[in-house]
């Protein structure tokens, strides 16, 4: 028929695809939902209220207070009346403010360190993949190949492995951070380089300027401003996710999470997450200021 | 001129990409300190003939010398380098590096005889670290078009008609042998084309340069040239002084193929 009655007809099957998109993505939700039902498994434990209100109340009161407010002396006592030890409340919770402090410093190597040796090792492997540079096939396949594959594998799967490779502590975790955000850093520099302006490029090339010259003169000083923006961008998101490593015995705050959660001491629990927003929104707000005077 | 040997010579030169004859030119020589312009409709070959002349583009057939250099044969690097370094470019674009700023923009013209010059010259040349007489050279040369005042501006700050002002000065910088102005005027409006043709001109007579440009604009061919090529479909058409060029032959270059083929929808 005429192709040109064809047009109108297109905005309706896509309302119509539009729909049956929609329908899809419903009968998914119906039977996640349904045989999580059918299992028995939605279920929210016993007395979830008052589990929730006595968290609540305990969350409401962090740790950290009892270093100025708590008892000197919290005498413990059995049943019979007779005294088993007394505690002084701010000491114990003074060297536990201490202990946080470290295990922050060690959150903070692992992420600082862990994206520099992502950003180096992704270096390469970004320059490769860049479609407007014109690495040989088979090189450019492979190095977005080895990018994707890190993107898709976890920071807390690569660091499982590595704990069972190179042992429990913050080797483990830094060698996880790197590994996951190599594919992310790549991505990045690979999406800077394919913006660059190649007009100024050649432009400079047609000088008669060496590529050494070119590439210093022209290419790094278009990049350099992006790549530090991407660095940071990385390295303040691998701040938020080293405060979890520790869950797997990567060492830092995340220990200190597992400890608390696993002891149901909730005003602890609240003290460490107090740090780890503050150090986060802290980071964030610094690297977003540079990254916008950069730009 | 003193120079008898012709600066450019093409003879039966062809250029193909895709599988299709982009140029194809039986003989055309210019010679030092000529000004020419090349006009010819959209694909008639003319940036395919500067991207020839500067070797972006081997022929497929035939020899084409350019300052002495068969670039017919495979060309060593170096040896391309040095003709690029000798041949100052203008592009359609406003092609800057947006990130530095105008005076580093055109001490890059500096690039080409400092990289020639090897050792620790071709090592700060890297480092954007001129010596004070070429920095002083790209003063002037900003001076010269006008852009003293925005020396310290970041190019991608600059409007277009500064931007194409401070690719001028770069080719100042470069005090090249010849000049290929591929659309110089493309992006500006009638003003700052007009400007920016008479600093090309005078760029060109500054440095006793043999200057080639491609134009659109008929208008502006008095001020950049004494010989006019037109190009049709990768062809010679014509080849004559200004003067005696006729709005006619002109805009027989422009005017479409009549009824070749139906155009399609």
């Amino acid at each position: 028929m005429n192709p040109a009655l064809n047009p109108p007809l297109a905005p309706s099957r896509g309302r119509f695809g539009f729909l049956l998109l929609v329908l899809a993505y419903a009968a998914v939700v119906v039977v996640c939902l349904w045989t999580l039902v059918a299992a028995g498994d939605l279920s929210v434990g016993r007395n979830p209220w008052e589990n929730l209100l006595k968290s609540v109340g305990e969350f409401a009161r962090p740790s950290f207070l009892d270093v100025w407010f708590g008892p000197e002396r919290l005498e413990f006592r059995s049943d019979d009346g007779t005294l088993l030890r007394v505690e002084d409340r701010r000491a114990v919770e003074a060297s536990y403010l201490a202990g946080l402090a470290r295990a922050t410093w060690i959150t903070f190597q692992i992420a600082t360190l862990g994206s520099l040796l992502a950003a180096v090792l992704a270096l390469p492997l970004g320059l490769l993949s860049a479609r407007n540079l014109r690495a040989p096939r088979p090189l450019a396949w492979a190095a977005s190949t080895v990018l994707d594959v890190s993107r898709a594998i976890h920071t807390l799967v690569f660091g499982l492995v590595l704990v069972g490779i190179v042992g429990l502590g913050p080797t483990a975790g830094i060698l996880a951070i790197a590994l996951h955000s190599m594919g992310t850093y790549g991505k990045l520099y690979a999406e800077s380089i394919e913006t660059l302006d190649m007009g100024a490029i050649d432009a400079v090339r047609a000088t008669g300027a060496t590529p050494t010259q070119v590439f210093f003169t022209a290419v790094w000083p278009s990049v350099l401003p992006q790549f530090v923006s991407n660095h940071l961008y990385v390295w303040e998101y691998n701040i938020r996710d080293s405060t979890i490593l520790g869950l797997i015995g990567a060492g830092g705050l995340g220990l200190l999470i597992s400890e608390a959660t696993s002891l149901f001491q909730w005003d602890r629990l609240a003290t460490v997450l107090l740090v780890v927003i503050a150090l986060v929104v802290s980071f964030d707000a610094m690297s977003r200021r540079i990254r916008k005077a950069l730009l | 001129m003193t120079n008898p040997e012709p600066l450019v010579m093409l003879h039966q030169a062809r250029c193909v990409a895709g599988g299709r004859t982009l140029l194809q030119l039986p003989s055309w020589a210019l010679h030092a300190g000529e000004r020419v312009a090349i006009v010819g409709h959209n694909g008639a070959g003319k940036s395919t003939l500067i991207k020839l002349l500067t070797g972006f583009m081997p022929p497929a057939s035939g020899t084409v010398q350019v300052l002495g250099h068969a670039l017919h044969q495979p060309l060593s690097p170096a040896r391309l380098r040095a003709l690029r370094s000798e041949v100052g470019q203008v592009l359609q674009g406003l092609h800057l590096v947006g990130r530095l700023s105008a005076q580093d923009n055109v001490l890059l013209g500096a690039l080409g005889r400092m990289g020639q010059a090897g050792g620790w010259n071709a090592w700060r040349s890297c480092l954007r670290w001129f010596p004070p007489h070429e920095v002083a050279l790209a003063r002037q040369a900003l001076e010269r078009v006008g852009m003293a005042a925005h020396a310290h501006t970041r190019a991608d700050r600059l409007s277009g008609g500064e931007r194409q002002k401070t690719a001028l000065a770069r080719l100042l910088m470069q005090r090249p042998r010849l000049i290929l102005a591929d659309e110089p005027t493309a992006a500006l409006d009638p003003a700052a084309a007009t400007e920016v043709c008479q600093l090309l001109a005078g760029a060109a007579a500054a440095t006793g340069a043999t200057l080639v440009t491609v134009v659109h604009n008929t208008a502006l061919l008095p001020l950049l040239a004494d010989r006019v090529v037109g190009l049709s479909q990768g062809q010679l058409v014509f080849d004559m002084p200004v003067g005696q060029v006729t709005e006619t032959q002109l805009a027989s270059l422009y005017r479409p193929e009549p009824f070749q083929e139906p155009a399609h929808a």
